[in-house]
């Protein structure tokens, strides 16, 4: 077990009952997907997972110790742009390795290869101000990868990219932790998304939240893409969660007004 | 975008003669710097002229000289080495009177932002100290420092001190939560934190405390040769309106004022050039 939230309480000041014992673990190599409507805590989890957060009850632990502070074993991919303004991409990207005291070498050649990998070769020495809203997280999604983390947190990683870039990437991602053997919680509002990349998926929903569904989608850790977008269970699967989602979301918004009539 | 000078010009010759319409032409901005130098010159040039004409015609020459005076006044001043020792002396004073106040007030400010509790503790006491009128430091000073050099570089140091240190304060608190944390995941110590987030962040800030701060040195060194000196710009300036010679004073602003066009030319490349990245991404005009 590498990250294990377990009967963790959690509130804001406006939304005080979110978690009321929730519990999430991923395996160590596992890829996990959390699909829920907005608003109902996604990033939340992912942040106590990093340690941002800390839970009112409960315990957070991290590769079989509880999480004291940052969990800096992580990559996290937040949903906010958290480039460095005043540097460029390049240093954007290699700031993790510099951090890390990786030499000046080797962190050119990782740059190299993760920055072709996000197709942002050209713009390597452009500041953050002069990107587009996609190619910000794609420099964002590069810095998260080109260390090696035990754990990858990706918030909505590929919201902003185009379809075929968006594929690439899915590839992409699935081989580099089939080879460097990373966990990976992910979070999307892609149903199609989630059920290519994820070992098991999260539906979630509620307030309190909770999980009201498992869906471990079979097609294994050395898929091939393109081959189960043409399953027969890629689209029962896809049909199956398109009916949780809905009713995740009504539940939610149910829930939501009624702690707003209180 | 079409301009509009362009089209209320080609729109009567373009009925008339079919001539194929251009392409809308953009002045290009060297033209029109160009063209806004030409009429500042213009505009400062008539102000002269007028100064010329109406002095001893409308008010007496005594209490405004008038521009051709105050130019054989700086010609004999330049001559005889007046300008040169008297500037010397202020650029010397002002330089190290921005650079004590400065380093002093970056260093505070940086202090109390970053470290919370030294906040809460120091930051009233120095508000204290702000709200007090610098003027009434003076005579202490006077006391302290004598009439050298030493009292004036303090006295513009107290100036400065104060302007950079709420920038830099402030510039140091506004730093995006999310940004050290984004980092300090990505595994920084606080001295890297410090370095590679906060600092840059807040240089914006120090910047701009900078840049307002330099006049107030040149300021503050001017007045203390006024009230106590026998050298310097300031007290060419205020020697010069006791003996009633309004050239002496005017030649003596005039001397002050290509100090302060080059310092913050100055002051402006070297700030231009740190916060680059700031500039990077705005749209061409
Ligand atoms: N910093 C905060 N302060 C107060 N309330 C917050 C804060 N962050 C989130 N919330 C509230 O907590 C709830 C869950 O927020 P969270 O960001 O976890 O949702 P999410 O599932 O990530 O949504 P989305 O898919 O839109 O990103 C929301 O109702 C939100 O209003
Ligand atoms: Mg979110």
């Amino acid at each position: 077990m590498l990250l294990d939230i377990h009967d963790v309480h959690f509130g804001y000041q406006n939304e005080v009952e979110l978690l009321q014992g929730f519990d999430l673990q991923v395996e160590r190599g596992e890829f996990v997907a959390l699909l829920g409507p907005s608003g109902c805590g996604k990033s939340t989890l992912m942040n106590l997972a990093a340690g941002l957060l800390h839970p009112l009850r409960g315990d957070v632990d991290f590769d079989g110790a509880p999480l004291r502070g940052l969990n800096r074993e992580v990559g996290y991919m937040t949903q906010g742009d958290t480039l460095l303004p005043w540097a460029s991409v390049a240093k954007n990207i290699t700031l993790p390795l510099e951090l890390r005291k990786v030499s000046r070498a080797e962190r050119e050649e990782r740059l190299d290869r993760v920055i072709r990998l996000v197709n942002l070769a050209d713009a390597k020495e452009k500041f953050p101000s002069e990107l587009s809203g996609g190619m910000k997280r794609r420099a964002l999604l590069a810095r998260s990868i080109v260390y090696d983390p035990q754990m990858l947190l990706m918030d909505e990683p590929f919201g902003a990219l185009d379809a075929q870039l968006r594929e690439v990437m899915h590839q992409e991602l699935l081989s580099t932790v089939a080879r460097t053997g990373q966990s990976v919680l992910f979070i999307t509002h892609d149903i199609s998304e989630s059920i290519l990349l994820a070992d098991r998926i999260l539906v979630l929903g509620g307030l309190p939240l909770r999980v009201m569904e498992e869906i471990r989608p079979p097609y294994g850790k050395n898929r091939v893409l393109a081959q189960v977008r043409n399953e027969e269970s890629y689209f029962e699967l896809e049909r199956h969660l398109r009916e949780l989602m809905r009713e995740a979301d009504a539940e939610t918004k149910a829930a939501k007004a009624r702690t707003l009539a209180h | 975008m079409t301009d509009a000078s362009m089209s209320t010009d080609h729109a009567p010759a373009a009925r008339v003669a079919r001539v194929p319409r251009k392409a809308p032409v953009r002045i290009s901005p060297t033209r029109r710097r160009l063209e806004n130098l030409v009429l500042q010159v213009v505009l400062i040039g008539a102000f002269l002229l007028l100064w010329e004409y109406a002095s001893d015609r409308w008010v007496p020459k005594l209490m405004v000289s008038k521009p051709s005076d105050i130019w054989t006044q700086i010609v004999r001043w330049l001559g005889d080495g007046t300008f040169a020792r008297n500037l010397w002396v202020t650029i010397q004073a002002t330089a190290l009177g921005f650079l004590l106040g400065a380093s002093a007030g970056m260093l505070l400010g940086f202090v109390t932002g970053a470290w919370r509790r030294v906040g809460e503790v120091l930051q009233p006491i120095v508000t204290a100290f702000y709200t007090l009128p610098r003027l009434a430091l003076a005579p202490l000073f006077l006391m302290w420092f004598g009439l050298g050099m030493e009292f004036r570089v303090m006295f513009s140091a107290t100036i400065v001190f104060f302007l950079v240190y709420y920038n830099t304060y402030f510039g140091v608190r506004e730093v995006s939560s999310e940004l050290i944390s984004a980092v300090r995941i990505m595994g920084a110590n606080q001295l890297q934190v410090a370095l590679r987030v906060i600092i840059p962040s807040a240089l914006v800030w120090v910047a701009a405390g900078l840049k307002i701060s330099v006049p107030y040195a040149l300021v503050g060194v001017v007045v203390a040769e006024m009230l106590a000196s026998d050298e310097g710009m300031g007290y060419l300036l205020a020697r010069g309106a006791s003996q009633f010679s309004a050239a002496q004073s005017f030649a003596a602003i005039a001397g002050l004022l290509v100090v302060a066009l080059i310092v913050d030319w100055l002051i402006t490349r070297v700030t231009d050039r740190a916060l680059r990245w700031k500039t990077a991404g705005v749209p061409q005009n």
